[in-house]
C-alpha cells in the first residue's frame, strides 16, 4: 500500500485552505505547484540495484531484510485517530472509451478494470458496510449509468459482469461524468461524504462545455474527486483532484502496472479523513444522530414474500419498527424507511476509528534485554541474539552492526515491539495484526499492562 | 504435509483430505467454572476435551492442534508450549523447577512447537503423539492455575477472550503461510485479492461462495473452537469484533460450545464466520459434552459441506448493546461520527464517546404519510388563489358521505 495513504500525511496543511469558499477560491485555483515532484515511474527507474553484501559475503540476510522492509513500508502509517467519513456516498466512474482497448494492462485495460472493480466493490462494502456506492461509465462522449446508488454489493457486481460483454467505444467526457455524479450525489444526506472516483484510461476528455464550471460546482457541492490514470498524467485531472480535495495533491495518480493499479484502487476503500474545512462547511447541518434498527434473523416454517424484492423466502429479518420482512441487510425498510443494519456492520468500521499503533523496530541490545526468543503471537522462533555478554560494550555494538546490516526499515533483530505491552513479534504477525486483525495479541492477552517499568528509557541508549 | 507429498501423484486429488488445524480456546475463567463445579468440573471437561483432541489427530495424521487458555487475567498457550516457559524451566526460575530437572538437557530440539520439552512417561500402550500432547497440555494448565494469584482472580472477573482469539489468529496465519509457502502466499496474507471472501457480511447466502474458499487440496484449513463459560464480554467488544471479522476475511469458522453464561456476540461470531453454535444449558446436556464435541465439532469444513450441521435453522439474535446503559436494543440511535449506539436520544445532543454535537436527524418524524401533506398543498393552492382559509379546510378533507 505504498500509495494508499498519502492523504494522512499533510492534514495540517489543509486545515487553513480556503478552496471550499467559492468566492475566494479563485486565487488558489490559479496557483499551481511550482516544483513538480518526482513522478512515480522516475523513482522506479532510479532504483538502486546494488546490494550490500554482509560481512561474510552472504546475501541472504540482506535480501531477507529487503523483503521485510517492503512489508513494513506498506504497513507504517500514521495511526493518529482521525475523524473519518464512515458513512460514504461514492460514485465510481469507469472509462468505457476506446482507449480501454489497449493491451498494456493484461488482458486489456477494460477487462482488468472490470475484474478489479468487482474486487473493489467487495472490499468497499467490507470496509464501509453502511456506505452507498454507484457506478457510472464514460462512453462515446456520454456518461452512462452502470448501476444505481445502492448498499448491496451484488447489484453492482452483476451490473459489472454485464459490462464485460460490451465493447469500449468513443471518447470519454469528464465533464459529463462529473455532472452526472453531481446530480446523483445531490440528495445524499449531509452527514455522509460525497466522493467520486474516476478510472481514466484515455488521454483526452471531450466535453460539451467549460469543465471549470463543473469543477466549481463540485466544490460547492462538497464532492471530492479522486482519479486513477491508466496511461499518463493529465493536467486537467490533477487540477480537478487538487481543487476538489482542498489543495491535496495526492488524490491523482497514474498506475504504472497491474499491481500498482490494484493497490491504488484498494486504497480508496479506506474511509477518507475528514478535513476541518469540510466540517466547517458541514457545521450547520452536520453530525446527525441516526435512528437505526437492529433486526434479528428469523426462520419461518413456510416461505413468505419479502417486502424488498417480493421473493418467496423462508428466512429474513423483521424490521424492528413495522415488522416488514426484508431478505438482506443492510437495507432501508421499504415500508417505514427505517435504516436496518446488523450491529456487526457498525463494529466493522471501528478499527478505522481506533487504529492499532505501529510497532517499533527492536535493536539487538533491546532484544537481549527483553530476552525474547519467540514471537509472542505465533510462537515462531526468532534468530538468536548473537553476541555474548563478555564482549565489551563498544566492540560488541560494531560487531553486531556489521553482522546484521539490513535494509532500511527492517528490524535488525527481526523483532518488532508493541510499545504498549512490550512484547516482541515477528514481521508476519506485525503485518497480520495491522492489516487484518487490528488487535495486538499482547495487549489483549494481559489484563495489567506493564506501564512505567523503566524499560522504555533503556531502549533509547 | 509429508503425507500429502508422499502419496501417489496419479491418484485423484480430491481424495486427499487437506490437513486441518484446530485451535481450541478454552475459557478457564475460575468464577464460571466454580459455578459449574457440581455438574461439570473443569477436570472432567478437560478429560473429555482430550479425547476429542485425540480424535481430531487420529482422523488425519497431518492434522494439527493448538490450545489456548483464555484465563481471567491473561491468555496463555496450553499447547504448543511457548518457549519462555521452557527457558524458565531450564534456568530454574520456575516455581516447580525441581520437578523438571531431568529434562534440563534436552529441551532445545522441539522449541518449534512440537510439544515442548516436557516428556511424557513412556507408555507402550499409548500412541505417542497423544501422550505427548496430553502431558504438555495438562502440565501447562496446572502451571497456569498454580500461578494465578487470588488477587488476580478477584480483580478480573471476566475472561481474556479477545487476546486468546488474536493469538490464535496470529498462530493460524503463520501456520497457513508456512504450510502453503509453495503457492503464492502474499495474496493470501493481505487477502485483498481473495475473490470469494464474503462482502458486506450479508449472511443471507453463507453457503455458496464463502465455503468454497477453504483452499485447494493441499492448503491447511483452520478452524477455531471456543469453549465458553463466561458471561459478559462487553468490555472487549471492539477487540472481539475485530477478531471475528479477521476470521471472516480468512474464512476461518468459529465454532462455539457454550456451557454457561450468555455471551451475546459469540452467537453472532459463529453466524458471521459460518461456524456452529451450540448451547448446553441443562446438566444432562453438559454431561454429554463429549458426544456434542464428537458429533458436532469433529468434522472440518470440507466434511461439513456434505453434512447437515446442527444449529442451522434457528434465528440469530442480532440485537446490539447500547453504549450508554448496556441495554440490549433493537432500535437504537447511532452517532454518525463514531458509530456508537445509544438506546435513547441524547439529552444535550452531545455524543458520549466522541463529544461531537449531534443534531437529531429525522427522529420524531412519523413515517411519511401521504394524506398528511395533501391538505397542506391544497391550502397553499387555495392561498395562492386568494380564497379564505375557512373553506379550504373543509374542501381538503374528503367527506365520508
Amino acid at each position: 500500500m505504498a500509495h494508499s495513504d498519502p492523504e494522512y500525511d499533510d492534514q495540517g496543511a489543509d486545515d487553513d485552505d480556503d478552496v471550499v469558499v467559492p468566492g475566494r477560491g479563485s486565487r488558489s485555483m490559479v496557483s499551481r505547484p511550482k516544483g513538480r515532484a518526482q513522478a512515480k515511474w522516475e523513482a522506479a527507474a532510479s532504483r538502486n540495484w546494488e546490494l550490500q553484501e554482509g560481512a561474510d559475503g552472504s546475501l541472504e540476510g540482506v535480501l531477507g531484510g529487503l523483503e521485510e522492509a517492503g512489508k513494513r513500508k506498506r504497513l507504517l502509517k500514521d495511526t493518529t485517530p482521525l475523524q473519518r467519513g464512515i458513512i460514504r456516498h461514492t460514485l465510481l466512474v469507469l472509462d468505457l472509451s476506446s482507449a480501454m482497448n489497449e493491451k498494456d494492462l493484461r488482458p486489456t485495460r477494460h477487462l482488468l478494470t472490470i475484474n478489479y472493480t468487482i474486487a473493489f466493490v467487495r472490499e468497499f462494502f467490507e470496509q464501509n458496510p453502511i456506505s452507498q456506492l454507484g457506478i457510472l461509465g464514460m462512453r462515446e462522449g456520454l456518461a452512462i449509468r452502470v448501476s444505481d446508488m445502492s448498499g448491496n454489493p451484488n447489484d453492482h457486481i452483476s451490473a459489472l459482469k454485464q459490462l464485460r460483454s460490451t465493447e469500449p467505444k468513443g471518447n470519454p467526457s469528464l465533464q459529463n461524468a462529473l455532472d452526472m455524479a453531481r446530480a446523483a450525489l445531490y440528495h445524499t444526506p449531509s452527514h455522509g461524504t460525497r466522493e467520486v472516483v474516476i478510472v481514466l484510461g484515455a488521454l483526452l476528455t471531450s466535453d460539451p462545455g467549460d469543465i471549470h464550471d463543473t469543477i466549481k460546482a463540485c466544490i460547492r457541492d462538497r464532492i471530492r474527486v479522486r482519479i486513477i490514470g491508466l496511461a499518463a498524467q493529465m493536467h486537467i485531472c490533477a487540477e480537478i483532484c487538487r481543487k476538489t480535495n482542498g489543495g491535496d495533491e495526492n488524490c491523482y495518480d497514474v498506475a504504472v502496472d497491474e499491481v500498482d493499479y490494484r493497490q491504488q484502487l484498494m486504497a480508496i476503500t479506506t474511509p477518507p479523513v475528514l478535513r476541518s474545512t469540510d466540517t466547517e462547511a458541514q457545521k450547520n447541518n452536520q453530525a446527525a444522530l441516526l435512528m437505526m434498527g437492529f433486526p434479528s434473523r428469523i426462520v419461518e416454517e413456510k416461505a413468505t414474500l419479502c417486502a424488498c424484492h417480493g421473493n418467496l423466502t423462508r428466512g429474513g429479518y423483521l424490521c424492528s419498527r413495522c415488522k416488514a420482512k426484508v431478505c438482506n441487510l443492510p437495507a432501508t425498510c421499504p415500508t417505514c424507511d427505517l435504516t436496518l443494519i446488523l450491529s456487526t456492520h457498525l463494529a466493522r468500521s471501528y478499527h478505522h476509528l481506533f487504529p492499532l499503533r505501529n510497532w517499533a523496530e527492536v535493536s539487538w541490545k533491546r532484544a537481549r534485554q527483553k530476552g525474547s526468543v519467540q514471537c509472542y503471537g505465533c510462537l515462531s522462533a526468532f534468530p538468536a541474539v548473537p553476541a555474548q555478554y563478555e564482549v565489551a560494550n563498544g566492540d560488541e555494538h560494531d560487531l553486531l552492526f556489521a553482522r546484521t546490516k539490513r535494509a532500511e526499515g527492517a528490524s535488525e533483530s527481526s523483532r518488532y515491539e508493541c510499545e504498549t505491552c512490550g512484547n516482541h513479534f515477528c514481521i508476519d504477525c506485525d503485518v497480520f495484526c495491522h492489516e487484518v486483525v487490528h488487535n495486538c495479541p499482547g495487549c489483549q492477552s494481559q489484563a495489567s499492562l506493564p506501564g512505567a517499568d523503566g524499560d522504555g528509557e533503556a531502549n533509547g541508549g | 504435509m509429508n503425507a500429502v507429498d508422499a502419496t501417489d501423484r496419479g491418484a485423484a486429488q480430491e481424495d486427499i483430505e487437506p490437513p486441518s488445524l484446530l485451535t481450541i480456546i478454552l475459557d478457564t475463567n475460575p468464577h464460571a467454572w466454580a459455578v459449574l463445579a457440581n455438574t461439570l468440573p473443569l477436570s472432567k471437561a478437560v478429560a473429555n476435551l482430550l479425547v476429542f483432541i485425540n480424535a481430531h489427530l487420529a482422523i488425519n495424521h497431518a492434522n494439527r492442534i493448538a490450545v489456548i487458555a483464555s484465563h481471567s487475567e491473561r491468555a496463555e498457550w496450553l499447547y504448543p508450549t511457548p518457549a519462555h516457559v521452557q527457558r524458565e524451566r531450564r534456568t530454574g526460575t520456575s516455581h516447580d523447577s525441581e520437578d523438571f530437572e531431568m529434562e534440563n538437557g534436552d529441551g532445545d530440539g522441539d522449541s518449534l512447537g512440537s510439544g515442548g520439552p516436557v516428556h511424557p512417561p513412556d507408555d507402550a500402550n499409548k500412541y505417542r503423539p497423544f501422550a505427548q500432547l496430553e502431558h504438555a497440555l495438562l502440565r501447562n494448565l496446572q502451571r497456569l492455575l498454580a500461578t494465578t494469584t487470588p488477587a488476580a482472580i478477584s480483580s478480573h472477573p471476566s475472561t481474556m477472550l479477545a487476546g486468546a482469539l488474536t493469538r490464535a489468529l496470529a498462530y493460524i496465519s503463520k501456520q497457513t503461510t508456512s504450510t502453503s509457502s509453495l503457492t503464492s502466499t502474499s495474496s493470501a496474507q493481505f487477502n485483498y485479492s481473495d475473490p470469494s471472501s464474503m462482502a458486506g457480511g450479508n449472511s443471507a447466502d453463507p453457503t455458496g461462495t464463502s465455503r468454497t474458499s477453504g483452499g485447494s487440496s493441499t492448503a491447511l484449513t483452520s478452524r477455531i473452537l471456543i469453549i465458553s463459560v463466561s458471561g459478559d464480554l462487553a468490555d472487549k467488544y471492539i477487540e472481539i469484533m475485530n477478531s471475528i471479522f479477521a476470521c471472516q476475511r480468512l474464512s476461518i469458522p468459529i465454532d462455539v460450545l457454550k456451557l454457561a453464561g450468555s455471551p451475546i456476540f459469540l452467537q453472532q461470531a459463529a453466524d458471521t464466520t459460518g461456524g456452529i453454535y451450540l448451547s448446553l444449558e441443562t446438566p444432562q446436556a453438559r454431561a454429554g459434552i463429549l458426544q456434542y464435541l464428537m458429533f458436532a465439532y469433529l468434522p472440518d469444513q470440507t466434511a461439513r459441506e456434505h453434512l447437515i450441521v446442527p444449529g442451522e435453522g434457528e434465528g440469530v439474535d442480532f440485537r446490539a448493546a447500547c453504549f450508554c446503559h448496556k441495554r440490549v436494543v433493537d432500535i437504537g440511535f447511532v452517532c454518525s461520527i463514531c458509530l456508537s449506539i445509544f438506546c435513547e436520544p441524547l439529552a444535550d445532543g452531545e455524543c458520549l464517546l466522541c463529544g461531537s454535537h449531534l443534531s437529531m436527524a429525522n427522529y420524531g418524524q412519523n413515517p411519511v404519510v401521504v394524506a398528511k401533506t395533501k391538505p397542506k398543498k391544497g391550502k397553499k393552492r387555495m392561498l395562492d388563489g386568494g380564497a379564505d382559509t375557512g373553506t379550504s379546510g373543509g374542501e381538503g378533507t374528503p367527506a365520508p358521505g
